[in-house]
């Protein structure tokens, strides 16, 4: 059960930028410095994975009990597959009640900003995490596809039990609520897939343009 | 003189069928024949040195395979058939690959737990008489500080140790190589080398650096290239030609063992040895050591040609009672925070001082250094005089730390310098002896001499050392300044390690002690100071420091102290505000937009006392500001941040107000009950809408997160409310909105219902019978207007 813990040098100002809706606006960047520096220090990043077999042909993952993979871009996404890696990160607690705080206490903008931190500090912990499991799957000559968690386009939600049981998410304190929400809620669960490196494929990095929140806060423009 | 190890284990057994899944280890017990001929093939192939079938033959490993209690049988087997086929000329190294865990705080091993496993099979494996112990294939810096420290004590073999590194030249966990090799050289390895993950050609910048890094010989063990899957297979593309076209480039970099790691084969090592046969070793050239620290990804040096290191001194509890009371209470944060903001404040080193009476500092230095470590990337200094909480610091430290300090008395010297020589660490040195503090230069040169060959005694080297000058204080001692500056240029002269020391004593008791400070500072950079241990928020320090760095020429021709924008001249007279021209209620609606709460807060409180009416500062000022917002957010000109600012300022109106007139009461547009519904735990959409609402004149029930439906209709009727909020973030949630809907209508309330929230639409609006659907903040303000109109 291999657990890896994120170290979080430097949270991106960049993408905090744009997870609060600013995309490339001037705004003080002295209090983005800031948030992002409070979200490394809050941030309790904690990360596993398990690796499984993936059948192309019956979508299944086998596991045990096997998990069966709905949905058409999420099997399109897997077709090539030959195994698939179901990973769960977290940053913890902490950083979520300091946000609640600060809103509580009026600091709506501060707030929000170190909520948007917060979210580049889980996608950068699990990055992170994803390239430690790279060194693996390259030795063994598989390439690494991008990683698609449940609510991803037509892969309901509704599947995040089997994702938590498959990763043993509760081992780095992950759980869920009936409504399918992770908490803490800075976590994340996703999948995947690990393609021989002889069948070519170069997919293209995930992109907003393949989302359909047309109106989201942090849609990248291009 | 150049030694040709063998190559891949794994390629070969997986050649010879052996299965995913089966323990390649368990065949030097069941096939002992098939490890031996391949031995044996790697033998006539030109091998010197070949490795044991025990890369997985530690017990966390072993476990996988339900072999856990047969570790001894299985690593003794593995060295006798390899020793067995060596004979007399050809060596063999105990093969010590990694656990598969990490070690904490990265993962969940400790460190104990990791260093009990290595010490485990290297003792098996010199027992059954290896050449040498090969910790090999290591991604954390950590698990082979565990086992390097564990080889040297279970063993007195030579250790080689080879790190893995990725296509960005460090270990996925973020070492370089630099600092791989300072940290593991001043830990006792004796071969430090690089092999798998990469092939030979990426491989030769990381031998170069490591060949610029230390003085040991360095080994490397390529990949035949980066993988592919072939029916299931792994196969690696590099054939024995083109890898042997690399081994003399590999050789001339620094490397003088060589040999192969995945893909590899006999006819690889053949190719290789014919390639470098005829080569000699090359020639380091040999730079005086100097002093390195490293942390887990970096390596800062302190020496008298460098700029100045800034060693910060804020993690300290001592009189200071709230941070004390932290640590006390087991919580570091206020200790990370420190770390943090210093390093943005200038600091390259950071000082670990854990002295808090009454609790156990051993587990809080373990603690602090393993957090700390964690989150930043320079160096640590572990300041105790404690030797139990130093040796759990060193241990706990992913790195070469500086320990902070070792005196002359003779139980620190017995006690410290054992442990720096075991952990690696650099020493700080203090002139103090059993007699005390001696007051003149010549006396702290005799107590320094002591202290360095009591060093060298316990195996401590140049490179090794940071010597503190002393400093006393001038208002006591007449001559303090005059003799820590002998002290200084006595160093210097005498052993020309570099020099450290805090600064503050020397003003005590005097006025104006930052003026004292600063212009001692100066002195000291003048006279040789490499590493002040101080306060990196001290401005006057810090522009010292810069100003000196100038005049000493560590910093040329001034460049960098040109570029600080304090330094520029600045035209006078320039910098005076200009009055308020504009009307009160102008300067107010500006300052709403412009989110300047302060500003805001003091312009109201003006108006008022101009006698301005609250509700005219409301409309024309706050309300005006708002609607002006509202526009520029729909039109894409403002954003999120800036307008949830500018509802700051509104509040922070309101709030003056109301402390200056109590009894006013403000425009109240209307009663709003707003909850995001049951499963639902997202608060902060909800609460921007209702921070809104409420700053633009509504009266705001907030019933916060995860709230049913019959709570929601309840308090909709206890308040009157006029307008029902509502916000669902998933499709899993959506429907309560649906469920609240229903009960709302059936309890006769009349409240409009206003949904919102990252998956609602219009249509799901409309179908769900709510009043008005919006898409954000903004929207919702000019909504709940209009729907009360």
């Amino acid at each position: 059960m291999p657990i890896y813990n994120s170290v979080l040098k430097q949270i991106d100002p960049v993408e905090t930028k744009r997870y609060a809706g600013l995309g490339k606006v001037d705004f003080n960047e002295a209090i983005i410095q800031k948030a992002c520096l409070e979200a490394q220090l809050l941030a309790e990043p904690k990360g596993i994975w398990q690796i499984y077999n993936y059948n192309t042909c019956s979508y299944k993952v086998e596991s045990s009990p096997e998990f069966l993979i709905r949905g058409e871009k999420i099997r399109k996404h897997l077709a090539t597959s030959a195994k698939v890696i179901v990973l769960a990160v977290t940053i913890g607690e902490t950083i979520e009640k300091q946000i609640t705080n600060y809103f509580k206490q009026g600091e709506y903008s501060y707030s929000l900003l170190l909520d948007a931190a917060a979210t580049t500090a889980v996608e950068q912990a699990a990055d992170d995490v994803e390239k430690t499991i790279k060194q693996y799957t390259t030795a063994q000559g598989y390439q690494m596809i991008w990683r698609f968690s449940p609510g991803y386009g037509d892969w309901d939600i509704c599947f995040q039990p089997e994702m938590l049981h498959l990763s043993d998410a509760k081992e780095i304190g992950i759980t869920l609520t009936e409504s399918m929400m992770l908490i803490p809620r800075k976590s994340i669960t996703a999948i995947i897939g690990l393609v021989p490196n002889s069948n070519e494929k170069n997919e293209k990095k995930q992109s907003c343009s393949a989302c359909s929140k047309q109106d989201c806060l942090a849609r990248r423009s291009s | 003189m150049i030694y040709v190890f063998d190559g891949a284990m794994g390629t070969m057994l997986q050649s010879a069928n052996l299965k995913p899944g089966d323990c390649p280890e368990l065949l030097n017990i069941i096939q002992p024949d098939l490890i031996k001929k391949i031995h044996l093939d790697y033998i006539s192939s030109g091998a010197d040195i070949i490795e044991t079938n025990t890369f997985g033959g530690n017990r966390i490993k072993l476990e996988h395979y339900g072999l856990a209690d047969r570790t001894r049988e299985i690593n003794i087997a593995a060295a006798k058939i390899a020793k067995d086929a060596a004979g007399k000329k050809i060596k063999v190294a105990g093969s010590m690959g990694p656990t598969g865990k990490f070690i904490e705080p990265l993962g969940e091993l400790s460190f104990d737990e990791a260093y009990s496993v290595f010490f485990e099979q290297a003792r098996y494996l010199a027992e059954a008489e290896v050449d040498y112990i090969l910790i090999e294939t290591s991604i954390d810096i950590q698990e082979m500080r565990a086992a390097l420290l564990a080889a040297k004590t279970a063993t007195n073999l030579p250790v080689i140790c080879q790190m893995s590194y990725s296509n960005d030249g460090r270990t996925v966990t973020g070492t370089d190589p630099q600092t791989a090799a300072i940290t593991l050289e001043a830990m006792g390895a004796d071969i430090i080398g690089a092999n798998c993950s990469l092939g030979p050609e990426q491989l030769l910048p990381i031998i170069r650096i490591l060949a610029q890094n230390t003085t040991k010989p360095i080994s490397v063990q390529p990949n035949a290239g980066m993988p592919h899957l072939v029916n299931g297979k792994t196969i690696f593309p590099m054939d024995s030609t083109e890898m042997a076209q690399w081994a003399p480039q590999l050789i001339e970099a620094g490397a003088s063992f060589i040999g192969g790691c995945c893909g590899t084969t006999p006819q690889h090592i053949a190719a290789i040895k014919k390639a470098i046969t005829g080569l000699k070793a090359s020639t380091r050239k040999q730079s005086l050591p100097r002093l390195a620290l490293t942390s887990r990804s970096k390596t800062v040096f302190i020496d008298k040609d460098l700029p100045t290191v800034l060693i910060g001194e804020r993690i300290n509890p001592t009189g200071r009672k709230k941070l004390a009371a932290e640590i006390k209470s087991g919580s570091f944060l206020s200790a990370k925070k420190e770390a943090l903001e210093q390093i943005q404040a200038g600091a390259h080193i950071l000082d670990i001082n854990m002295g808090v009476g009454g609790m156990d500092q051993t587990a809080a230095m373990k603690k602090a250094i393993t957090e700390i470590a964690q989150l930043v990337d320079v160096p640590l200094a572990i300041d105790t005089s404690d030797a139990t909480a130093l040796e759990a610091g060193l241990k706990a430290y992913p790195g070469r730390a500086l320990i902070n300090s070792v005196s002359a008395e003779p139980e620190r010297l017995e006690t410290f310098l054992p442990l720096a020589k075991k952990y690696g660490a650099a020493i700080l040195c203090l002139p103090i002896s059993a007699n005390g503090v001696p007051k003149t230069a010549d006396e702290r040169l005799q107590v320094m001499e002591t202290i360095l060959n009591e060093a060298f005694e316990f195996g401590l080297k140049a490179g090794d050392f940071l010597l503190d000058g002393l400093v006393m204080t001038v208002a006591a001692e007449p001559n303090a300044c005059q003799e820590t500056l002998s002290t200084l240029r006595l160093y210097r002269a005498k052993f020309g390690y570099p020099s450290t020391m805090g600064l503050s004593n020397i003003s005590y008791g005097l006025p104006n002690r930052p003026l004292i400070n600063s212009t001692f500072f100066a002195m000291c950079l003048a006279a040789g100071l490499d590493a002040p241990i101080m306060n990196p928020y001290d401005k006057p320090m810090q522009d010292t420091l810069f100003a000196s760095a100038a005049l000493i020429g560590h910093d040329q021709n001034g460049r960098a102290y040109s570029l600080i924008a304090s330094n520029q001249a600045v035209p006078k007279g320039a910098a005076t505000a200009p009055e308020i021209d504009v009307d009160i209620l102008t300067a107010i609606k500006a300052a709403v937009m412009n989110g300047e709460k302060e500003a805001v807060a003091s312009l109201v409180e003006r108006a008022l006392a101009e006698k301005y009416p609250p509700t005219e500062i409301t409309e024309k000022a706050l309300t005006a500001a708002m609607n002006d917002i509202g526009i520029g957010f729909g039109n894409g000109k403002l954003f999120l941040p800036q307008v949830l600012l500018s509802a700051e300022a509104m509040r922070a109106a309101f709030l003056k107000i109301k402390e200056i007139l109590p009894a006013q009461n403000l425009q109240n547009n209307g009663t709003v009950v707003i909850a995001t519904v049951k499963g639902d735990i997202h608060d902060l959409g909800k609460n921007i809408v209702a921070a809104l609402l409420e700053n633009n004149g509504f009266q705001l029930i907030d019933l916060g997160k995860d709230v049913d439906a019959e709570t929601i209709v309840r308090k909709a009727l206890e308040y009157d409310a006029d307008i029902v909020g509502l916000c669902a973030l998933m499709t899993t949630t959506m429907t309560q909105i649906d469920t609240v809907i229903h009960a709302l209508k059936k309890s006769g309330s009349n409240a409009k219902v206003m949904v919102g929230g990252a998956v609602l639409t219009q249509e799901y609006a409309n179908q769900a019978g709510a009043d008005c659907y919006a898409k954000d903040g903004v929207v919702a303000v000019n909504l709940a207007k209009n729907l009360l109109k």
